[in-house]
């Protein structure tokens, strides 16, 4: 798994690379925890090689949830595969978190 | 080979006897009395009956010496020294006693003198039988297959020598004498290995050249008693080629190793360090052994490192966190510790060792402490140094490359000694851990339904199989009312422990909503509000919960983001996928939930096969990383509805480890199959 980032002025891009497995969450949630991350005020999640989300990969973004919702924090996902967006969708979570098909819709929603 | 024992009672007898007629023979002979011919018959008996006391002497000591347990050489000596030494002296008594004797009873027949004689000979016989015997113990120590081949066929021509006795031939000419000087060659040779001597400690060195003197001592009382002219016996019994052989051999083997010994006393301490410091290295090893724990081990090294060196001042400390905790002291004060550590401070690098054999010139002199030289050794693993072991003497050129060689071994022994003690303890913690697994799992064994609700109605099939020892995987069953039956189905985000923790809460609460028969969606709803309080904010739980009426023949159910439900319709002959929404539990903690999940009704036939399962069973991968899928499982529904529900679970299985082949499976799998039966019986309302 690999963590990269953009920033442009008040938008944060976390591209995720590889496979968000148990262990591999750890680093998304400390990637997520950081203080600074309260800072931005859109969050975009590129998915495009996110390869296979495990639940305790899906638990991060959870748990992340409530708490960006309260700061007014816009979390966005785009470019999902099927099969991961798959899992998205069978847990109920396509409902609740955003998940939109290419990065330029992404910040058309964003900046809503 | 006869009974030793036996043997030895037979040889002692055999010395009696002879050593008996032996005397007879010396008393009946008078060289001064004409009248008694002087016959070579009754000469070749006495000289006969001394080869056979002596050789039946000697073999008996062969055999006694061979008993002696141990491998102690200062024993030997003692056990030479007093059983037989100690003779020499009683021979002496005998001799004067026979002086003060004779002084107010003549002895005109020189009987009694004889019979001293004889005493006194097999009194020496016995010596130098002893200390034959016993030198062979010693020259075989640490013997080599050459060495033990040299020494039989010395005993073989030794012994040899005894038919020159027997039949008593001269044996001062000059076929004999070079045979007899080769002998003494031999012995010469064979009284090089003194190995032995090596390894006494400077103590035991003393004590042995002690004894070995007064062997030596014993042995010449009894060459001066030999060898005194105008023996009145008429039989010199010391002229004797045997005798005479074994006399030299008594005689030259404990002289060179009283010269050795005496030699090696003043590199006697050398060698007794070497050896101690090989002994402490072996304690050092044991002690995992033992079961010693750390401040033993640092005990250990400490004192070896202390006595290793000689050190007049030494301490043991450790790093704790930077802090230095000081945890072993040899004759030096604390003050005195803060003194000389503050001055070393700038000069240890971190993990060098740092030696300083003159002190006089460094600042140290400042603080008018005694010590002239130091070393600091580093206590270091490959990652971080974790204490200091400082040594200090009053002499300046004292660590010199030997002393800091053997310091240094001591120092990595040590480390490794901690090293394997820590994954003993580890391996028996992990040890402990599997113990505590292995209950955890036959705990959640005992949580998972045994029997299988059975009706005429329907008939299930479940199948289920945990990644780790225990996992987040669970179904039940709860038998409403008659004709009224709730099954349900969940998987608890993460895998192991913590997943099986809240499996079986999850249980509990299906347990105990379920009591008051809630509809699906309701139970959702309250299951969500009792996980808020007990599930971490990463974790949540996917369920599904399906309520089967036989009277209203109907299936309601709710989904809570759980595995999409696969449905063969028997009577469309249509197999397809519930696609219902649902939120997971867990993910939002208040009461919007409700308005998140939904109740469904499905209206069931005859034949109807209904097949639940994880996340595990579609997620199955092969080694090319695909996924089992939820097309394939359909396909194979729709393969094998027309079986009954054990059968449609087993190929669904066996096609799933077909798919995934060896790979291991990397998270929980759970599979339910329920088959509504083609003949539903009348179930009168």
């Amino acid at each position: 798994m690999k963590i990269t980032h953009e920033i442009r002025e008040k938008t944060i891009t976390i591209a995720l690379d590889g496979e968000l497995d148990a262990s591999s969450s750890v680093m998304l949630d400390e990637e997520l925890s950081k203080p600074e991350i309260m800072l931005f005020n859109k969050i975009l999640v590129d998915c495009e090689n996110l390869n296979y989300i495990s639940s305790a990969g899906l638990g991060v973004f959870i748990s992340h949830l409530q708490r960006f919702e309260d700061a007014q924090i816009k979390l966005i996902f785009f470019n999902m595969q099927e099969k991961v967006k798959n899992v998205f969708e069978i847990l109920g979570l396509d409902l609740l978190m955003t998940i939109v098909s290419t990065y330029d819709e992404a910040m058309t929603v964003a900046n809503e | 080979m006869p009974d030793p024992i036996k043997l030895k009672k037979y040889l002692i007898f055999i010395a009696v006897i002879s050593w008996g007629l032996l005397l007879g023979g010396i008393i009946l002979y008078y060289p001064g009395m004409a009248t008694v011919p002087r016959s070579a018959t009754a000469e070749y008996l006495v000289y006969f009956c001394k080869a056979v006391f002596v050789l039946a002497v000697f073999l008996m000591q062969r055999l006694r010496v061979n008993d002696y347990k141990g491998i102690d050489s200062m024993g030997y000596l003692w056990k030479l020294f007093f059983r037989a030494g100690i003779l020499a002296y009683i021979a002496i008594v005998l001799n004067l006693g026979y002086k003060w004797l004779t002084k107010s009873f003549p002895d005109p027949n020189l009987t009694l003198f004889k019979t001293v004689y004889a005493l006194n000979f097999a009194f020496f016989v016995y010596f130098i039988s002893k200390s034959f015997y016993i030198w062979r113990r010693l020259i075989l120590f640490q013997k080599t297959k050459p060495l033990a081949f040299e020494w039989k066929w010395f005993e073989i021509l030794f012994f040899s020598t005894l038919s020159i006795s027997v039949f008593h031939l001269d044996f001062l000419n000059f076929i004999f004498i070079p045979l007899l000087a080769l002998l003494g060659v031999y012995i010469l040779f064979l009284s090089l290995h003194i190995k032995w001597v090596a390894y006494l400690t400077a103590g035991q060195k003393w004590r042995s050249i002690v004894l070995l003197f007064a062997v030596l001592v014993s042995l010449g009382v009894y060459i001066y008693y030999f060898y005194r002219p105008s023996q009145p016996v008429g039989f010199d019994l010391f002229r004797d080629p045997f005798i005479l052989l074994a006399t030299f051999f008594a005689a030259i083997y404990p002289t060179f190793c009283f010269l050795v010994a005496l030699f090696s006393l003043p590199t006697a301490s050398v060698f007794e360090q070497k050896r101690s410091d090989l002994l402490n290295f072996q304690r050092l090893t044991q002690l995992i052994q033992q079961g010693e724990d750390l401040p033993q081990v640092y005990k250990t090294f400490f004192d070896s490192a202390v006595k290793a060196s000689n050190s007049d001042g030494a301490w043991l400390e450790l790093l704790n966190e930077e802090e230095a905790e000081v945890i072993e002291i040899h004759e030096i004060t604390e003050p005195e510790i803060i003194q000389i550590r503050n001055l070393t401070q700038g000069l240890v690098i971190a993990d060098l060792d740092y030696i300083n054999n003159n002190l006089n010139n460094s600042r140290f002199k400042t603080l008018n402490l005694p010590y002239k030289s130091i070393y600091v050794a580093p206590l270091k693993s490959a990652q971080r140094t974790f204490g200091y072991l400082y040594l200090l003497k009053e002499l300046e050129q004292s660590f010199d490359r030997e002393t800091v060689n053997v310091i240094r071994t001591f120092v990595s022994q040590t480390y490794l000694t901690i090293e394997n003690l820590r994954l003993a303890d580890e391996a028996l913690q992990n040890e402990r851990y599997k113990e505590e697994l292995k209950i955890a799992s036959s705990v959640q064994e005992s949580l998972i339904p045994k029997t299988f609700p059975s009706d005429s109605w329907f008939e299930i099939s479940c199948f289920s199989q945990a990644a780790k020892e225990v996992g987040g995987d669970f179904y039940d069953f709860l038998q409403l009312s008659e004709g009224r039956i709730a099954i349900i189905i969940g998987d608890v985000s993460g895998k192991g422990i913590s997943a099986a923790f809240h499996m079986a809460q999850m249980k509990g609460i299906f347990y105990g909503l379920m009591q008051d028969d809630l509809e699906p969606v309701k139970f959702m709803v309250k299951a969500n509000i009792a996980l808020t309080h007990c599930l971490e904010r990463t974790s949540f739980i996917t369920s599904s919960l399906y309520i089967i009426d036989y009277k209203l023949k109907g299936i309601f159910f709710a989904r809570a983001g759980h595995c999409h439900t696969l449905y063969h319709n028997a009577m469309t002959e249509d197999t397809f996928y519930f696609n219902t929404e649902g939120l997971g539990l867990g993910i939002i903690r208040d009461k919007s939930y409700g308005k998140r999940i939904h109740n469904m009704h499905y209206d069931y036939n005859p034949g109807d096969v209904m097949v639940i399962y994880t996340d595990g069973i579609v997620e199955g991968r092969n080694k090319e990383q695909e996924e089992y899928g939820e097309e394939r499982l359909r396909e194979m529904l729709k393969q094998t509805y027309h079986l009954e529900a054990d059968d449609i679970k087993y190929a669904i299985i066996h096609d799933l480890n077909e798919f995934c082949q060896d790979t291991p499976i990397h998270d929980d799998q759970t599979l339910m199959v329920i088959k509504f039966r083609n003949v539903q019986p009348n179930f009168s309302a």
